[in-house]
């Protein structure tokens, strides 16, 4: 009988395989959280973009993660448990995502979890967090469609991108009447979380009474940056502020350079905040002079935990202060907040833990942590910063720390 | 008025340097009938070969297309003699899949090699301008068209002017009667792919040189190109030439006319309204070849 | 031995739908999903593409019109999350049906090379009015579904996952049908001799047009279910380019303009990706890239035909010297003609009846 063909052996014999297969992966993931002994390490989930378009974004947040789990267990843990990072890789696809996050918290059994990089992934990872009961803190990946939804469990403890530019019109605002600006030029990328930005710094602008020189909108895939750069240079706008992530910030200094065109300042959503990666595709700190942009912190900063970051990253990744990206404070608060909710809880019960997270006040590399119903953090002021001879410093709001220097303006032309 | 013509100007000499990009596409396509989806990624790491060579040699960017295309002709005739040359059947369709799988594997070396972050080559040149009219025209568009017009007239030199463009074009025209006569198909695919290869050396160098870059740049190119070799007629020098500095103008006049976001629809739906036209694309041939 | 051969897709049926308490983990039902909407989408696109020979690269279109169309229905009716956006998965699907109407009629009235390039075009023409039609589509932000509150997340999945199923068994019984029927021999034509089937009788354009309605029709609804999984739609992710290249690789990994090829290749290939993804990359992406691209060669150099033809050509060598060492034996059972065995016992019983009668 055995030269009989049974057709239905094939899938069985798959099917078998399939489960025997998925029965040992089970195993082995669980095998590592088996037991409640206090002694077992604490295993962090976290999926972030390690290849695809948000990749160096990604990179840069798994070193701030890496940081702040290299001085946790320094000092003992958490709960005197040592913790672990469980990081896989979304290649900045939001299928995969959801099959990580689902991952780490079936098969892996993690008993935290860390946020993704960039808004467009942070919204099917918090679903699928929100699913399970688990908190989902963030460090990047605000932008506000992601707290629309009405989930109770995210939390981002950077400050809201939308506010970003706030401190920027503010210090705008503030110039003596025969310095201001009378028209403001803005070109952003369409992205939700650039153009919220932009949006709202024209609109204070415009109510302080400067006039809209030419408003510009551009697909993300823009390659040829020439035309709107030319739209911009036209309406000659006496400042301009910019929707842009790195690639795109470069594209316009370039082509302003190009064109000779010279703002008496520019702004950027991002980019210029990326330290050496900054300065090697603008050109130079020649270039770089003068460029402003928003954050909420700076590698001087008296913040807790914040001198220890910055020596731990030279230590490990080398470079000088300039090459540490926001990231990686971003990346480095959210490991802070949890461990300091875990700390106050005293166990990971998530529902007490999202509990704690919307009551509590928690301190990080950024400054003071607050969330507000919608888990936003709206208790840290956005710094405005500018380079200045190859240094990013804070330049407003004003301060009595000797980092802090004053705002040149107008910024002197390019090279 | 003034933006539209600066429009104009900008949109013929970045589409020289598209046409350079595409060139290489066309040919590999009109001599071997296969699509070379791996064009972006290799464009991408002609880019990054310019960039290593102007940060470790501190070689001038047009002086390293003397060891970058070299290097990138050999490692196209490599890539050909392993993955392309032994696809026997459904070439075109299997050549996609080849290709696509190399784009993956340069773009895991290059992420390896110069990790994510975003790039510009720098020179002198490159932010340099002369001023025509109230308008400033950047070197490097300028020597980027330069150095595509001067490598398309190689090009078009070589395929009407030697016995090489001889037996090359035979192989284009009919692969099986090629054989016949005693024309080696098989090294003058090779090699046809090794030109393509090294002409995106060039090409990459110029795009670099423009545009900020990263490994997975490729994705947004490698659409472009095959719209531009398509428009201007598969296995088209002259086509692809005319397609590229087509493409451009549209997209950047529309950029200043209208609003970015509509530049690349405008043309697309240009793109359909010409295919349905004529088929073929500007300058190609009526009839395809039989696979 | 005809019932066995009946009986074989049943199993598979029963494998499908036993699967989610075999393997109840949801990290493994969420692969399964997916892989089952790729390998709905993909017998789909076969049916117009596999079968006509006509190579489609914009169906991730038709996937988005989907997708959005769900999304815009459940915003604008404010529907609940749950059951209810299913039943109007149809809807949509009817939807991007109607939309590659007059897309498809454009894009056909052009063959080979121009035909891919049109169905490109026509792809990034509609990404793009995702971005820009703001009023219509939230622009880059995007729509989010309702939440699914109600479900446990241990049951999350199950609705989830045998809808998929059913698209990817509708599909391929769809595919079946056309497969068998005079008008997929009509499409057969087309694509081994467009001109000669025309001058057969075929009427070639109106066959060429239904067969991309149907494979759209089915892509709409794969891509409904898709976005209702992941929670949100928005333009650079429901309107993936690379979801054509995914399309297409998984059908001729599997083998094109066969029946199981495009559901066996997108099994293999999404899972194994997913999977990949998972395991393989700590640390380096790049990596990650490499193996995935060097697999992809070894397997397309390798099995240059596909999985299933390949697979098949493999087993019917097997049979050959099997069923020689076992002939020798008296006690064979009778009756075992070694012909007629060798048919219907490739272990795949859906595989086409038709090219294995031309063997």
């Amino acid at each position: 009988m055995y030269g009989q063909s049974k057709p239905w052996r094939a899938p069985l014999i798959l099917l078998m395989t399939l489960s025997l297969t998925m029965a040992a992966l089970a195993a082995c993931g669980s095998s590592s959280t088996a037991g409640t002994a206090n002694t077992t390490p604490i295993k962090i989930g976290v999926s972030l973009s390690l290849t695809g378009d948000f990749s160096a974004d990604g990179i840069a947040f798994q070193q701030g993660y890496q940081l702040w789990a290299d001085a946790v267990n320094a000092s003992g843990g958490i709960l005197g448990r040592k913790v672990t990072l469980d990081i896989v890789n979304d290649a900045s696809s939001n299928t995969q995502v959801v099959t990580n996050y689902q991952k780490l918290i079936t098969v892996d059994h993690c008993d935290l979890l860390f946020g993704p990089f960039s808004t467009k992934l942070s919204i099917p990872a918090a679903s699928v967090a929100h699913r399970y009961g688990y908190a989902l803190v963030e460090g990047a990946g605000g932008g506000p469609t992601v707290f629309q939804q009405g989930l109770n469990n995210v939390f981002d403890v950077s400050l809201p991108v939308a506010n970003n530019l706030v401190s920027y019109t503010q210090w705008i605002l503030s110039l003596p009447p025969s310095e201001r600006p009378a028209t403001a030029s803005y070109a952003t990328q369409d992205d939700p979380f650039t153009q919220p930005q932009i949006d709202l710094a024209r609109s204070l602008l415009e109510a302080g009474g400067i006039k809209t020189a030419s408003y510009q909108v551009y697909p993300a895939e823009t390659t040829d940056f020439t035309p709107i750069a030319q739209k911009l240079l036209a309406a000659n706008g006496d400042i301009v502020i910019l929707g842009t992530l790195l690639q795109d910030f470069t594209a316009f200094a370039t082509a302003f350079k190009q064109q000779h065109y010279n703002p008496k300042s520019i702004v950027a959503t991002a980019g210029p905040d990326q330290g050496t990666a900054f300065l090697s595709a603008i050109g130079g700190t020649a270039d770089a002079e003068g460029i402003m942009v928003p954050n909420g912190w700076y590698p001087q900063q008296t913040t807790p935990g914040n001198q220890a970051m910055v020596s731990a990253y030279l230590a490990k990744y080398g470079g000088d202060i300039n090459s540490i990206s926001s990231d990686v404070p971003e990346a480095y608060s959210v490991g802070q907040v949890v461990q300091q909710v875990v700390t106050q809880v005293g166990s990971f019960d998530q529902a007490k833990i999202i509990a704690a997270l919307h009551s509590g006040s928690f301190t990080s590399v950024q400054g003071p942590v607050k969330f507000d119903s919608t888990g936003q953090n709206n208790s840290i002021a956005a710094f405005l910063f500018q380079w200045q001879g190859g240094n990013l410093v804070p330049v407003y709001p004003a301060s009595s720390d000797p980092t802090f220097k004053t705002p040149e303006y107008p910024r002197p032309n390019w090279p | 008025m003034n933006l539209i013509i600066d429009a104009v100007i900008t949109g013929v000499l970045t589409g020289g340097v598209y046409a350079l990009m595409a060139s290489g596409l066309t040919l590999i396509f009109g001599v071997m009938d296969i699509i070379n989806i791996a064009q972006g990624a290799l464009v991408i790491l002609g880019a990054y070969f310019s960039y290593a060579l102007e940060q470790h040699l501190h070689l001038d960017l047009f002086l390293g297309l003397l060891i970058s295309m070299p290097t990138m002709f050999l490692l196209g005739v490599l890539i050909h003699s392993l993955f392309i040359r032994p696809l026997k059947q459904d070439r075109t369709m299997l050549s996609i899949l080849v290709t696509f799988a190399i784009a993956l594997i340069i773009e895991g070396v290059l992420t390896i090699l110069f990790t994510t972050n975003t790039v510009q080559l720098q020179a002198p040149y490159v932010t340099q301008s002369i001023k025509i009219g109230d308008f400033y025209l950047s070197y490097i568009y300028l020597y980027g068209f330069v150095l595509s017009v001067v490598l398309l007239a190689a090009l078009y030199f070589l395929l009407y002017r030697t016995r090489f463009g001889q037996s090359l074009r035979a192989s284009m025209q009919n692969r099986t009667a090629a054989e016949l006569i005693g024309i080696d198909v098989n090294r003058i695919s090779a090699i046809t792919y090794g030109i393509g290869v090294a002409l995106t050396a060039a090409g990459g160098m110029a795009y670099g040189a423009t545009t900020a870059f990263f490994p997975g740049s490729s994705y947004d190119l490698i659409s472009r190109l095959l719209a531009i070799i398509i428009f201007g007629g598969m296995g088209s020098l002259s086509g692809a030439l005319i397609a590229a500095v087509g493409m451009l103008v549209i997209e950047d006049v529309t950029a200043v006319v209208w609003s970015p976001v509509w530049a690349s629809t405008v043309f697309f739906i240009l793109l359909v309204a010409i295919l349905i036209l004529r088929p073929q694309g500007l300058l190609g041939k009526l009839e395809g070849r039989k696979q | 031995m005809q019932h066995l051969r009946k009986v074989s897709p049943l199993v598979w049926l029963f494998a499908g739908i036993a699967f989610p308490f075999v393997i109840s983990d949801p990290t493994y039902t969420t692969i399964a999903i997916f892989a089952l909407l790729f390998a709905a989408a993909a017998s789909a696109w076969n049916i117009f593409s596999g079968y006509t020979g006509y190579i489609a690269l914009g169906h991730a279109a038709y996937f988005g019109i989907g997708g959005y169309a769900l999304a815009i229905i459940c915003q604008h009716w404010q529907i609940p999350g749950g059951y209810t956006p299913f039943y109007l998965v149809p809807l949509c699907g009817l939807l991007a049906a109607i939309a590659s109407v007059p897309l498809g009629a454009i894009a056909l009235r052009t063959r080979r090379h121009t035909f891919v390039v049109i169905t490109i075009a026509t792809f990034f023409i509609l990404q793009l009015l995702s971005y820009n039609l703001r009023s219509l589509t939230n622009g880059s932000s995007g729509i989010d579904f309702p939440l699914i509150l109600q479900w446990a997340p241990g049951f999350y999945n199950l609705p989830f996952y045998y809808v998929a199923l059913l698209l990817t068994v509708l599909a391929l019984g769809v595919s079946w049908f056309v497969r068998h029927s005079k008008f997929g021999l009509g499409l057969l034509a087309i694509r081994d001799d467009e001109d000669r089937a025309l001058g057969l009788g075929v009427r070639t354009g109106s066959s060429k047009l239904i067969a991309f309605v149907i494979s759209a029709f089915f892509v709409g609804m794969v891509g409904a279910v898709y976005s209702y999984f992941l929670g949100s739609v928005q333009p650079s992710f429901t309107f993936d380019a690379l979801f054509d290249v995914a399309i297409a690789l998984m059908v001729f990994m599997g083998g094109i303009g066969t029946l199981t090829g495009p559901i066996l290749g997108s099994l293999v290939l999404e899972s194994s990706q997913q999977y990949a993804a998972l395991n393989f990359t700590q640390g380096s992406g790049g990596l990650y890239l490499i193996m995935y691209g060097s697999l992809f060669l070894v397997v397309i150099l390798l099995l240059p035909q596909g999985i299933v033809p390949s697979a098949k050509a493999l087993w019917a060598r097997y049979q050959a010297t099997h069923t020689a060492s076992v002939l020798p034996d008296p006690s064979g059972s009778g009756g075992a003609n070694p012909v007629a065995r060798s048919a219907p016992g490739d272990g795949m019983g859906l595989a086409t009846p038709r090219e294995e009668a031309k063997a």
